[in-house]
């Protein structure tokens, strides 16, 4: 599972702006809501006649697979590079 | 293998070869299949890519700021798991995409497309590569 996502945001006359987020503790706050996600997504796979366990073991295995992704754009330079490792 | 092991016994047995031959022979036999099969018999094996990696180099020069690039790194895992995720779309809805593309002169049945097909293509994305350049945009999109 993905741990840590890099922000980093570099402007012309600036301080560049870095932000490392840690998605654990953020899950674990946002724990109530993700509850009530996966209860309405469960719901809305019955409906549609999806195998739930196998929708959410999928979403599971898509979310653990984003790890070493990165995304850069440069314009000039300007520059954002976001990161999940 | 089996089959060159039974000519060398076949031959044994017609007396075209003696005995020592035969065995030399067999011996030389799983000598050449034990070098085949061992790592690097044919030089180091290719690390299997990780990333599918799209690179665009753009020389506009956008309101001033100067030319630009984007570089976008994928996990091919990532790739893997959204063709399990495409697995998961019921087959009504596929019907109902394919008669919509039909309607809209693409004649593809979606439904046709199996898993084990994308993820064969996905199996050997290792091998493509694709540059498109342009006087002012160069793309790139390969495997690492």
């Amino acid at each position: 599972m993905p741990q840590v996502i890099t922000v980093r945001v570099s402007r012309p006359h600036r301080r560049p702006i870095r932000l490392w987020i840690p998605l654990v503790p953020i899950l674990l706050v946002l724990l109530p809501v993700l509850v009530v996600a996966t209860l309405v997504a469960t719901v809305a796979c019955l409906a549609y006649r999806i195998n739930p366990i196998r929708a959410l073991g999928t979403g599971w295995r898509l979310l653990c697979a984003t790890r070493g992704t990165r995304i850069n754009v440069e314009q000039g330079r300007t520059a954002v590079l976001v990161g999940i490792s | 293998m089996n089959e060159q092991r039974r000519d060398i016994l076949q031959m044994l047995a017609e007396g075209k070869i003696t005995s020592e031959e035969a065995e030399q022979l067999i011996a030389a036999l799983e000598r050449e299949s034990a070098g085949s099969t061992a790592p690097g018999a044919d030089g180091p094996p290719k690390p299997r890519p990780k990333y599918l990696r799209v690179v665009v180099d753009s020389t506009d020069n956008f309101g001033g700021d100067g030319p630009g690039r984007v570089n976008v790194r994928v996990p091919l895992q990532l790739l893997r798991a959204g063709v399990r995720l495409a697995s998961l779309i019921p087959p009504q809805a596929l019907g109902q995409a394919s008669v919509e593309l039909r309607k809209s002169g693409v004649p593809f049945d979606l439904s046709q497309l199996k898993p084990e097909q994308l993820e064969a293509l996905i199996e050997h994305l290792d091998d493509v590569t694709v540059e498109v350049d342009q006087p002012d945009v160069k793309v790139h999109v390969f495997c690492e």
